[in-house]
């Protein structure tokens, strides 16, 4: 990855189509700090046509790799363009990650009209969330019509980054009523089209009805579609991919798409905020004043409320 | 950590199934901080779309045939990305692991020792500017 | 030296080479370093933990009270006798020697054939017709782009076999009423098209089926845990395939092993010992369950056909030699207590062993004869009914003709220079064997049980858990090497080579895929197209339903329909695996 040439030129190259452009941008994306800001107004500037985003979401085993290989297959027969960005965890201890997604989408493998990134936690929690946006902003910005998040797991970061999309797919399987019970990070708030993959087991009947139980009392719950697929042989696929067609139409004409658009705005400001400030806060405590502000509240020359609006204000003047 | 981790692709160039070698060095270079991105079992011209689109700073091929196989995947990468550094392991016989050392690839054949791995994969993307 | 040019005598031009033209120059003994041992000099300063390989702890001695009470109540059963550990015939390799029996097949079939007859000619007493595995994995023909794009590995790893006429090349002149043969079709969604083959070469041959022994494999080890493939159906269908082989050998072919369960490939991909017998008693149990919920044919027909099972032998030598003694008391103890059998003609488990591939090493090849010798030794000792030896020159190539030439000359040396085939489970009787020998039961239950409580072994392969298991412990073993607990001569330790003779491993020939290419454009041009279409839409209809597929498939054969065609079919109807690892 080399970032001798200036990010515009990069960026000029990624919009006429350049795929290596585009692969170097998105590690700049991922890379974070300084140059993903720059990099963020330059694609802010560029006002392209929005892509449409979709979050693929669920526990790992339910076979969302092979499912999204599947859409890929679909989307392309519709003569549809379409990237993915399959985001897996980093290891927490040393920063490595094995990301294994593309493995499982060799029939895409070279494809001109997909294109496949694989992405790592790196243990930034609310930064993930922030190169994962800035990754579809730069794929819209190249051209990209359609973009396929893919994150493993059923976390807070995974619900976060989902939502990052316009439009979320939850995927199940059957017999994981214990999964919709617990409910964890509020998956099934989020979800817009579920999927009972692996349809081929037992317990299809029994998952449908602990999902429709659970979103039940969601307005507009009796709308949101539960499809049964078997991604290994492209059952339910089509029918899938016909329903995220319709939904995200529907969510544009009735306006909800720019509600929520506006609302992840908001969401990301907020998260990229709070991820700038956590910095600085640091920064300032362990500057000599910070330091020297502790000391004073320790000997009780200072009180705890005053020493914050000092630190408040050395964030805020530095 | 202010520096981005480096990427490294793995590939295996014949259609062989086994995958204990590849998933031992996978985690080896996870757990030095390595991304390792497997793309499975790939032709030449799936392994280049893969090197460029991850934008990856090293490939790594595992080789199970015919050293020629493997051959043609260095080829058509080195034509794509001329900077990006390869390396390889696996089943070669000595002849075929100096022919490929001759055009400027590393070979780990069985036996070769992780550190050793893992030092060579530190070695070949250090000097990829961040 | 590249030998890929060289079509002929392979082995005088390594004689050749050997003795003459690639002897390196000697170092005068004054002008050598001491070698220095890499990194670790003084093993005795280490504290070690005495275990078997696969985590058993060892005594520094063995007297009788270690053995337990459970086991020694069994101990002197006689061998051929329930519960049959201590061997599956009473009189052992008095009256049959263990059948020599190696792994060989690259090139055009003819070139299999060639190398088949070689082997038999040098002693072996079975043989293995392996076919190429890149296009017998995925049944793929060779003008499928994923073998296109690689097309000199074609016929690098087994002969490529695209249809009833390449098979029947292979077999030519071999002797397949009087010999056991191995069909190949080790990987499950091939087993088929390479057993429906075989027999349908025998058929025109004039054999009559019903005396024709052999071995099939169509090993779920191999195909869904040691080898994961682009493309396999998934396992339901394979488990239907495997019973369908089984009842229609129990009705055509009686003194055929349909399936062997082979615990190699898990072993080979990191699981240990008692993992090997668990896993590999699970496997059989999901046969056995499928049969009986079937009623098609009677549970000990298919136990029987059962059998025949596979297991790897590596280094631990003891530890080894007591898994097959193991493997016997276990198979015993399942059909009595899950099935209710006890006919001692289908509680004896009969046991073929290949030595460890994965032992092998790169490194001062020439060792891996001593290590050949060591395992087939393990085998041996616990009395094996087939061996096939690696060649040395493994980690490097499919194995050259002398590479494959000294792999029957170590079993030969076993079988006529040592008095081992005198005495049945000579091992018998060791405290310490029969202490491990119980050990290996007792864990290897567990490890069952394990496997049971998850749904069964299919469920085990579909989730990853039996893969994630393979993977813990080669990550052991790495680390082990990596800390120096695990020496291995030549690699870890002992660098030094001064051996004269350089191993250049072998690549086969040069022509399998262009003559390969031919011959598919022939058989299409020449065959009976109605027929082959027929027996193609019949065999996907048979697919579709519940009947038993080796009809279809023999007719298939017979009207020369090709492996790609197969496979579509497969693909077509069964879809593919959900694998759980990446790869």
């Amino acid at each position: 990855m080399s970032s001798a040439a200036p990010l515009q030129e990069l960026f000029d190259r990624g919009r006429r189509g350049e795929r290596g452009a585009l692969a170097r941008l998105l590690s700049v994306a991922e890379a974070g700090g300084a140059q993903a800001a720059q990099l963020d107004a330059l694609c802010a500037a560029a006002a392209a046509p929005r892509a449409r985003s979709i979050g693929i979401t669920g526990a790992p085993g339910a076979g969302k790799s092979t499912l999204t290989a599947a859409l890929l297959g679909v989307a392309r027969n519709a003569d549809q363009r379409a990237a993915v960005l399959a985001i897996d965890p980093s290891s927490p201890l040393t920063g490595g990650a094995i990301l294994g997604d593309r493995v499982r989408m060799h029939q895409a493998a070279v494809d001109e009209g997909v294109f496949i990134r694989s992405m790592a936690s790196r243990g930034q929690q609310g930064g993930l969330a922030q190169a994962a946006s800035l990754g579809v902003r730069v794929l819209e910005a190249c051209g990209w019509p359609w973009i396929l998040l893919e994150t493993v797991g059923i976390g807070q970061v995974e619900v976060e980054i989902s939502g990052r999309a316009d439009l979320v797919v939850v995927v199940l399987n059957p017999g994981w009523g214990d999964e919709i019970q617990a409910n964890k990070a509020g998956l099934m708030e989020v979800a817009d089209i579920f999927v009972i993959n692996k349809a081929d087991r037992e317990g299809v009947a029994q998952t449908r009805r602990d999902i429709e139980g659970a979103i039940a009392a969601r307005p507009g719950g009796q709308q949101i579609p539960v499809i049964e697929t078997i991604a290994t042989r492209g059952e339910g696929v089509p029918e899938l991919w016909q329903a995220i067609v319709e939904r995200h139409a529907a969510l544009d004409a009735s306006g909800e798409l720019a509600v929520r658009r506006r609302a992840r705005i908001a969401a990301e400001l907020e998260s990229a905020a709070l991820s700038a400030l956590r910095g600085r806060l640091a920064a300032a405590m362990a500057a000599e004043e910070g330091v020297r502000l502790r000391e004073r509240i320790a000997s009780g020359d200072c009180g705890i409320h005053e020493g914050v609006a000092t630190l408040l204000g050395n964030i805020v003047r530095d | 950590m202010t520096t981005a981790p480096k990427r490294i692709l793995m590939a295996k160039t014949g259609l062989d199934g086994h995958w204990r070698g590849p998933t031992i060095v996978a985690r080896a270079l996870r757990d030095a901080g390595f991304e390792v991105i497997m793309v499975g079992m790939v032709t030449a011209d799936e392994v280049v779309r893969a090197a460029i689109d991850e934008d990856v700073d090293l490939v790594g091929l595992n080789i199970g045939g015919h050293v020629d196989v493997a051959e043609r995947a260095i080829a058509a990468i080195r034509e794509a990305r001329p900077e990006l550094p390869i390396f390889c392991g696996g089943v070669v016989p000595p002849w075929a692991k100096k022919r490929l050392e001759e055009k400027g690839v590393e070979v780990y054949p069985p036996g070769s020792q992780l550190p050793e791995i893992v030092d060579a994969a530190r070695r070949l993307t250090r000097w990829q500017a961040d | 030296m590249n030998f890929s040019g060289l079509k002929g005598n392979y082995f005088l031009l390594f004689v050749n080479k050997s003795f003459l033209a690639s002897r390196r120059p000697a170092t005068p003994v004054s002008a050598r370093p001491i070698p220095q041992v890499h990194g670790r000099m003084n093993h005795d300063s280490r504290p070690r933990r005495w275990n078997t390989v696969s985590g058993i702890p060892l005594k520094s001695f063995y007297s009788a009270e270690d053995v337990p009470a459970e086991h020694r109540r069994i101990m002197d059963a006689a061998p051929g006798a329930a519960p049959f550990h201590r061997g599956a015939y009473a009189t052992g390799y008095r009256t049959k020697a263990w059948r020599i029996f190696q792994l060989s097949g690259f090139g055009k079939p003819e070139d299999e054939n060639e190398r088949i007859k070689f082997l038999l000619a040098n002693g072996e007493t079975g043989f293995l017709m392996e076919h190429d595995r890149n296009t017998a994995d995925h049944c793929y023909n060779v003008d499928h782009p994923d073998v296109l794009a690689r097309r000199e590995d074609v016929g690098l790893t087994g002969a490529v076999m695209q249809s009833v006429r390449d098979i029947a090349i292979c077999m030519d002149g071999l002797p397949i009423e009087s010999t056991y043969g191995h069909a190949g079709g080790a990987v499950v969604q091939h087993a088929p098209f390479a057993l429906a083959g075989y027999w349908t070469v025998a058929k025109r041959r004039g054999l009559d089926l019903r005396t024709l022994a052999g071995t099939g494999q169509s090993d779920f080890f191999l195909t869904y845990l040691g080898c994961v493939t682009k493309q396999q159906i998934p396992t339901p269908a394979g488990l239907r395939f495997n019973a369908d082989i089984m009842e229609f050998c129990s009705k055509h072919l009686p003194r055929w092993v349909p399936v062997s369960i082979a615990g190699y490939n898990g072993a080979d991909s990191g699981l240990n010992a008692f993992q090997e017998l668990g896993a590999l008693f699970a496997n059989a149990v999901e046969y056995l369950d499928e049969i009986k919920r079937r009623g098609s044919m009677s549970l000990e027909e298919a136990a029987r056909g059962c059998g025949g099972v596979s297991f790897r032998m590596s280094m631990d030598i003891i530890e080894e030699a007591c898994k097959l003694r193991a493997a016997r008391l276990m198979w015993t103890q399942l059909l009595e207590r899950r099935y209710g059998i006890t006919n001692p003609k289908v509680a004896n488990l009969r046991i073929h062993c290949v030595t460890a591939g994965s032992m092998m090493t790169w490194q001062q090849p020439l060792n891996n004869i001593v290590r050949g010798t060591l395992m087939a030794l393990a085998g041996v000792l616990g009395g094996v009914q087939s061996l096939g030896v690696s060649g040395y020159d493994e980690a490097l190539s499919i194995p050259s003709e002398h590479a494959h030439q000294m792999s029957v000359r170590i079993q030969q040396v076993l079988q006529n220079e040592t008095n081992l085939a005198a005495v049945t489970d000579p091992l018998g009787g060791s405290y310490y064997v029969e202490t491990l020998t119980a050990q290996l039961v007792e864990r290897a239950w567990q490890f069952f049980d394990e496997i049971e409580q998850q749904g069964g072994f299919l469920a085990t392969l579909d989730s990853g858990w039996l893969h994630a298991r393979a993977a813990e412990n080669q990550h052991a073993e790495f680390m082990a090497q990596d800390s120096g607990e695990r020496v291995v001569v030549g690699v870890t330790d002992f660098r030094e080579d001064i051996s004269p003779y350089e191993v250049d491993g072998f690549m086969g020939v040069d022509d399998a895929f262009d003559v390969a290419i031919a011959r598919l454009e022939e058989v299409r041009r020449t065959r009976g197209e109605r027929r082959a279409g027929d027996a193609l839409r019949e065999l996907e209809r048979v697919c579709r339903g519940s009947d038993n597929i080796m009809p279809a498939m023999m007719e298939a054969l017979d009207a020369e329909v090709t492996l790609g065609e197969v496979g579509d079919v497969w693909r077509g109807v069964f879809g593919d695996w959900n694998t759980p690892i990446q790869t």
